[in-house]
């Protein structure tokens, strides 16, 4: 793992072709350690994919991954892990046939840690979710609720540099959306991690996240704190465009 | 001019041997396209017709009737294991559809070996099998030329009902995205069955021409079909069907040009080379040698 | 939440071991030699399934690949236990260099696991890529490939004619220490750092790689691994039955331990024991009355494939009522 404070994520024109399709185009962006990034837009705006790219889940057509002075752009997704970089996925991918427990402390020996350092990391993990009473049960048995918390924890107990959240909120209720937030808010001052969360609850994302990247048809749009793109022209007709309301009365 | 001889003969045995290879192959996908199963248990239905031509076949019913007779059995039993054992796993994972159709598999020779024999069985066979004619220099045997004729035939008549008719398109739709299939309200049961009849239809015509070479039948007639459809099938690409049938006439060429070119020490290894080159396609082409239409569509 | 007991594999280790023991000491001290030669063939199934359970239990990918193994295993310890003399009778295009080398059993059964776990290492590290049915269709290659190589190398396998002149070293207790043995090592390796990243690839393949699992390499590790414990089984077998040929390694054979694996449930130890135990018992039971049939000659044919059809039957009953197997993914005594 790459330890240095001053360490920044650097996504630099990143364009991604597929077939007949253009899903992003020169995206440019940065995340800093200790900063919470907001990546909004309407549906099909390219932010998943962006994460997939960052990740290594695909691969960019053009433009350059790097973390600090680590060019990290093609490595395959196990080796960007070991860098620092942790995520969630839109669709929850749990290891549903494994303990709770298990699905977070495999990620803490994954980061390299033995086996009683990873329970520990493991427990941390579950604590800071408010999971811990679930730790025996195995995943496929969950709750749909509680399942995304438990992504999260696993994202956690690599104890990542960085950390990429996609739709954490999505399917929650008012209430539990606001335990997320609770929940989120001091992570990264906690634990020192710079944090890009992708999420349609604009009460959540306008609350949390220190600074905005909007992205339209794979396009940056509008780059700002949230009030300053909460006043954005073109993110409000972006929005009225595809039908959705970004702000939530 | 022997250069010549050559080659042409190459071509037509090459041909020949890769039409039988081609329907091997497109029975084993048709299902696969649709199910993702791979069915192993696709060379028992060649069994069970090449049974069905030693029962009847020595009776005084004329060979045409009994053929057809035993392409049929070949599609009861096809429909008879989709509905027993396939329909039941079908939600589980294509794994579990895969031990179950190698259970079925071995369930079913090993029923020939306890009611029939163990040991395979000589059948009558119309004499064209094993006749050959003769043009210019080219010796031709009338059943490999039958087999290709047959084989032209089948593939254009079976283009046709995927092209043209309702339940072919709604197949093709259902090897494309099955989930999607059943949206538009078409009945899952009923696209299965009808892969299911097919892959029985196919597996029939290549019992009456691989029996017709080997002239019997025994528990392990179909072990040979089905690799050859699994060669060929993975060479072409599991989600093609012109794949499939493109997969079929490169390894008939291979097998006939492998059989010419290596030395007599290396031949015995045929099989090994063959399989050695499956090996190599999975790792460096996992979606075949020929793209599938499928898989080029899909974004 | 400290009071969370770590998952520990010793407590299974004696459940399963301890019941295996008391039946091959009953089998032992009051059994005839037909009950003591099914005990043996129990503990050698075992080994093997749980070869299978190490590679295709944790990460659940399907491994047609094994019985090559057990191929490689059996004949490769031969030619390192067998007598010069023996080798001289059986295998008369030996090559010279390999005619007078004979080491002790262990040593041979050591080889021969060595040898399979060597060539799992060389060819498989690509295949470890494939999942699901490309899995399956490439280790079905691989078997084929081997099988044809045993059956045409005749130097060192007598070619598809009978190998013959193996000594008998395959005692009871031997084939009850690998059981228990690879037992425990079975136990051992789903709790270890690698089995447990294994597992999670077996659930998810993107989710393990975001965790930075390589999920190539852990299956590898793994495949390698299963091969060394199967090829020991195969060695340990081919002292048990003495002659064999190529066929005793193909189908019907991967068909047996699949089996086994699938009745019992791949995903835990404590199902490939089940497995096995149910499977040997279905197996040798049938084939006792089958047996029992031809000797009375009640019908004017032998009945053979019996034992077959009641094992298929059982599998394809089981994969549609119960597809993770009489014990699913638990260990016992949960």
């Amino acid at each position: 793992m790459i330890q240095n404070n001053a360490l920044t994520l650097h996504v630099e024109e990143i364009t991604k072709d597929f077939v007949g399709l253009r899903a992003l185009e020169d995206v440019t962006l940065s995340l800093h350690r200790g900063e919470i990034l907001g990546l909004i837009g309407p549906n099909g705006s390219g932010k998943t994919t962006l994460i997939n790219v960052i990740t290594g889940f695909l691969k960019p057509t053009r433009g350059r991954v790097r973390v600090g002075d680590t060019d990290i752009t093609g490595w395959p997704p196990h080796r960007i892990a070991h860098v620092g970089l942790a995520r969630t996925f839109q669709t929850i991918k749990l290891f549903r046939g494994l303990t709770v427990l298990e699905n977070v402390e495999v990620a803490a020996v994954s980061a390299g840690l033995s086996r009683p350092q990873a329970r520990e990391r493991a427990l941390w993990a579950l604590e800071r979710v408010g999971a811990t009473h679930l730790a025996t049960i195995p995943a496929g048995a969950l709750p749909y609720g509680e399942e995304r918390r438990i992504e999260v924890a696993r994202a956690l107990a690599s104890r990542p540099i960085f950390l990429f959240l996609d739709e954490p909120a999505a399917g929650l209720n008012e209430q539990e959306s606001d335990t997320l937030l609770e929940m989120l808010t001091p992570l990264p001052r906690e634990t020192g991690c710079g944090m890009l969360i992708v999420d349609h609850d604009m009460r959540l994302i306008m609350r949390l996240c220190h600074r905005l990247h909007v992205l339209n048809y794979g396009r940056t749009i509008c780059e700002g704190t949230p009030n300053e793109v909460r006043h954005d022209k073109e993110v409000i007709a972006a929005y009225l465009g595809s039908g959705r309301r970004m702000l939530p009365c | 001019m022997n250069v010549l001889h050559d080659v042409l003969q190459f071509i037509i045995n090459a041909l020949s041997l890769g039409g039988l290879y081609a329907l091997m192959a497109l029975g084993l996908v048709i299902v696969y396209g649709i199910l993702r199963l791979v069915n192993f248990a696709y060379g028992e239905l060649v069994m069970v017709a090449g049974y069905t031509l030693l029962m009847l076949g020595a009776g005084p019913i004329p060979w045409l009737i009994v053929a057809v007779i035993s392409i049929g059995m070949a599609v009861l039993t096809s429909l008879l294991l989709e509905r027993v054992a396939f329909r039941p796993v079908r939600q589980a994972s294509a794994t579990t559809m895969l031990i179950t159709s190698f259970a079925v598999s071995a369930l079913l020779q090993n029923m020939a070996i306890l009611f029939i024999s163990p040991r395979a069985k000589a059948v009558t066979t119309p004499s064209f099998f094993t006749e050959n004619f003769q043009v210019g220099d080219l010796l031709i045997s009338k059943g490999n030329l039958a087999s290709l004729v047959v084989s032209l035939v089948l593939l254009g008549l079976l283009t046709l009902f995927l092209r043209r008719t309702l339940l072919g398109i709604a197949l093709r739709a259902a090897a494309d995205d099955f989930v999607m299939t059943r949206l538009v309200g078409i009945r899952a049961n009923q696209v299965i069955a009808t892969a299911f009849a097919i892959s029985g239809f196919l597996a029939g015509v290549v019992a009456l021409f691989w029996i017709g070479r080997l002239g019997s039948v025994g528990p392990f007639v179909g072990s040979t079909p089905v690799l050859v459809a699994f060669v060929a099938a993975v060479v072409g690409g599991m989600e093609s069907l012109t794949g499939a049938v493109i997969g079929g006439y490169l390894l008939g060429a291979l097998t006939v040009g492998l059989q010419l070119m290596l030395p007599q020490s290396l031949l015995d290894y045929r099989q090994a080379f063959v399989f050695a080159i499956v090996l190599l396609v999975l790792l460096f082409r996992p979606q075949g040698l020929v793209r599938g239409t499928a898989t080029a569509e899909r974004v | 939440m400290h009071h969370l007991k770590s998952t520990s594999w010793w407590p299974t280790s004696l459940l399963l071991s301890g019941p295996l023991l008391v039946l091959a000491l009953v089998v032992y001290l009051f059994g005839g030699e037909v009950l003591q030669r099914i005990l043996i063939v129990l503990f050698i199934n075992l080994t093997m399934v749980l070869g299978l359970q190490i590679f295709m239990g944790n990460s659940g990918v399907v491994s047609f690949a094994q019985i090559g193994f057990m191929g490689i295993g059996a004949y490769s310890s031969a030619l390192f236990s067998m007598s010069p003399q023996a080798k001289a009778m059986a295998l008369r295009n030996l090559y010279s260099f390999l005619v007078p080398v004979q080491v002790p059993f262990v040593v041979a059964v050591i080889i021969g696991g060595i040898m399979a776990a060597l060539v799992a290492a060389l060819v498989g590290y690509p295949l470890m890529r494939l999942s699901g049915a490309a899995a399956v269709i490439a280790t079905f290659a691989l078997l084929i490939i081997v099988h044809t190589v045993l059956i045409n190398w005749s130097e060192v396998t007598n070619g598809p004619r009978t190998l013959f002149g193996l000594e008998a070293y395959t005692t009871l207790w031997v084939s009850v220490a690998s059981g228990i043995l690879f037992l425990i090592l079975a136990l051992w390796f789903k709790e270890t750092r690698l089995g447990l990243q294994l597992r999670a690839s077996r659930e998810d393949e993107a989710a393990a790689a975001s965790i930075g699992i390589n999920i190539v390499w852990v299956r590898w590790i793994a495949f390698v691994l299963a091969a060394f414990v199967t090829g020991v089984a195969g060695a340990l077998w081919a002292h048990f039955i003495t002659s064999f040929s190529p066929l005793a390694f193909y189908l019907p054979q991967t068909f047996l331990i699949i089996s086994m694996a699938i009745i019992g449930g791949s995903a835990s130890v404590s199902g490939a024991v089940v497995g096995a135990v149910a499977v040997t018992a279905i197996f040798e039971g049938v084939r006792g009355i089958e047996n029992a049939i031809n000797i009375s000659t009640v019908f004017p044919f032998t009945v053979s494939g019996l034992t077959e059809v009641c094992l298929s039957i059982a599998m394809i009953l089981i994969l549609i009522l119960r597809p993770s197997g009489i014990l699913g993914s638990r260990e016992l005594p949960t």
